[in-house]
């Protein structure tokens, strides 16, 4: 495989930051897009964009058949046993937003237990939060041990009678750590609890299969799998997709509408309310393809090498301290800097093209666990090579010097 | 050039050896101010005598170096002057932070407004201006005594 070839196929790659070339190491917040993405939102707005699912016209029915098309392309591409499995959303957020909504309306009471870990993100906390306010349920944590895992144990030791839903994150976006879903899942089960993923940073990384893990929902951010903003999946067996109440209410979501009464769709459009993100789901077909073209494998091989030997290097780097230790580890390298802050790495790093996040990344019950108000954070893609890595260590590097460390 | 302007060697000294890092004894007036985007936190320590004059001011308080040199400064130049006179100074370096060349207040002599305009480096990165700001609206309501926490993501 060769990456460079890859990296050509990313037009963003041909500008210049502050007339530098651009070393891209923000992935984890959101991919960069490669060049068959960007055509097919131009080529749909202007040869074929019309509405879906409404009208006949010629247009009509052949942007709904490029819509259900991404549909069942996803569906193969995580496996799941049916097309209506595959609910389109703004994001992963409103992913999991629908389902603490509509689980938590449905048959969540006062004194239920929902699990979630320390690692989450905060789009995979706060939507639980609501129904502590709402519905008066709580919130137990899984603690990470100090390798900044989570294992099973942890969250075994939580459940009780009344868990009524585990959900926790596939990959953690600060520690990087995979964490063991597949038997997390069986352990759910086997009390008969549900289980949600938040796969926003497993989708991009790693070979996901509905089927080997088995769990209830999963929630897959588009924007950071080389696909467009403004799309999130989730991923629901078609038994909850079709016990839960619907999550909006609007055009397209309904069966018949009279004064006295309503009744809903067939899925998937249940919970597809309005006009959606159409341009965005018909584009995000060809980053389906992209990421099949390349194969989930050689990505796995590709970043996970990247990723071992961004450790070496920064390991290396005696001012460098890594966050979190974890034997099974996903693409992301979050590090602090003896005595200089996150930010002022961030905008030092810049000025040489070296883009990274710095500050809490949306978790800041972790970094509250951690004792760190902010860390600097390298993720890595696809796109990614070991001179981007080199050139990351460089410029950390000129930071120390600039702050005479 | 423009990352040598941001971090000047008086914005270094002062991020690494913050001045009045402490909490005053007996203070009467105190605010807290907090940047959830990057976790910086602030909490200013205000001792004003009978004539609402600064008599000490100090700082607590975690953040980046240009939240902390920002303080730093803060603390340094208000100390001594009457309580009217900071308002007029905090007033003036953020609107010189937002959009003026100079600061216009009468009170500071010129080498201290020099001082000042070292964290005018800061206006080039817009993402860092409350990394600056922040400790200079968490001193207003500590004056003001609103008892509200300052959230950088609620103010300008």
């Amino acid at each position: 495989m060769n990456i460079e070839n890859i990296k050509k196929q990313f037009p963003i790659f041909n500008n210049k930051v502050h007339n530098n070339d651009l070393v891209y190491l923000d992935s984890a917040n959101s991919s960069q897009k490669p060049q068959v993405v960007v055509d097919r939102i131009y080529d749909f707005y202007t040869k074929e964009f019309s509405n879906v699912g409404r009208s006949v016209h010629y247009l009509a029915v052949a942007a709904t058949n490029l819509y259900e098309e991404t549909r069942s392309l996803v569906q193969k591409y995580i496996n799941a046993k049916d097309p209506n499995e595959i609910v389109f959303t703004k994001g992963a957020t409103e992913a999991i937003n629908l389902v603490a909504n509509t689980f938590g309306q449905k048959f969540l009471k006062e004194g239920d237990e929902i699990i979630l870990t320390e690692l989450e993100h905060h789009s995979n906390y706060v939507p639980w939060h609501y129904l502590r306010r709402s519905k008066g349920v709580q919130i137990k944590f899984a603690e990470i041990n100090s390798d900044g895992e989570i294992s099973l144990e942890s969250i075994q030791k939580l459940i009780s009678p009344k868990t009524k839903m585990i959900a926790i994150t596939h990959l953690s976006n600060v520690t990087g750590a995979i964490l063991p879903i597949k038997e997390i899942t069986r352990l759910a089960h086997s009390k008969n609890i549900p289980i949600l993923i938040d796969g926003c940073q497993g989708a991009p990384h790693l070979r996901i299969d509905m089927q080997e893990i088995g769990c209830d929902f999963y929630a897959i951010s588009c924007h950071k799998m080389y696909g467009p903003t403004g799309l999130g999946i989730l991923y629901a067996k078609k038994k909850w997709l079709e016990a839960l109440p619907p999550y909006q209410g609007g055009g397209g979501m309904i069966s018949e509408v009279k004064k006295d009464g309503i009744t809903f769709g067939d899925l998937p459009n249940k919970y597809e309310a309005g006009t959606m993100a159409t341009a965005q789901v018909i584009a995000f077909a060809e980053s389906i393809k992209f990421l099949n073209q390349i194969g989930i494998k050689n990505i796995e091989k590709h970043e996970n090498e990247l990723t071992k030997y961004g450790e070496e290097v920064l390991r290396k780097n005696n001012s460098v301290t890594l966050v979190g230790n974890p034997k099974n580890k996903g693409s992301v390298l979050s590090f602090t800097l003896d005595g200089i802050h996150a930010h002022d790495i961030a905008t030092i790093l810049d000025e040489d093209g070296v883009a990274i996040r710095a500050g809490h990344h949306c978790c800041q019950i972790l970094h509250d666990k951690l004792g760190l108000a902010a860390t600097a954070r390298a993720s890595l893609g696809i796109y990614n090579t070991r001179e981007d890595i080199d050139k990351l260590n460089e410029s950390i590097n000129k930071c120390k010097k600039i702050f005479n460390k | 050039m423009d990352l040598k302007e941001l971090y000047q060697e008086i914005i270094l000294d002062h991020g690494k050896n913050p001045r009045n890092l402490r909490k005053t004894e007996n203070f009467n007036k105190d605010a807290k101010g907090h940047n959830p985007l990057c976790g910086d936190k602030v909490h200013v320590y205000l001792k004003l005598d009978e004539d609402k004059k600064v008599q000490d001011i100090s700082f607590e308080g975690q953040g980046c170096a240009i939240s902390m040199a920002s303080a730093s400064i803060m603390t340094d130049l208000v100390k001594g002057k009457e309580e009217h006179e900071v308002k007029e100074i905090v007033q003036d370096f953020l609107e010189m932070i937002k959009k003026k060349d100079k600061l216009n207040n009468k009170i500071l002599e010129e080498n201290e407004k020099t001082k000042l305009m070292c964290l005018s480096g800061v206006k080039k990165y817009p993402m860092r201006v409350k990394c600056a700001t922040l400790s200079w609206h968490t001193l207003t309501s500590a004056i003001d005594n609103t008892q509200e926490e300052i959230n950088s993501e609620n103010i300008d």
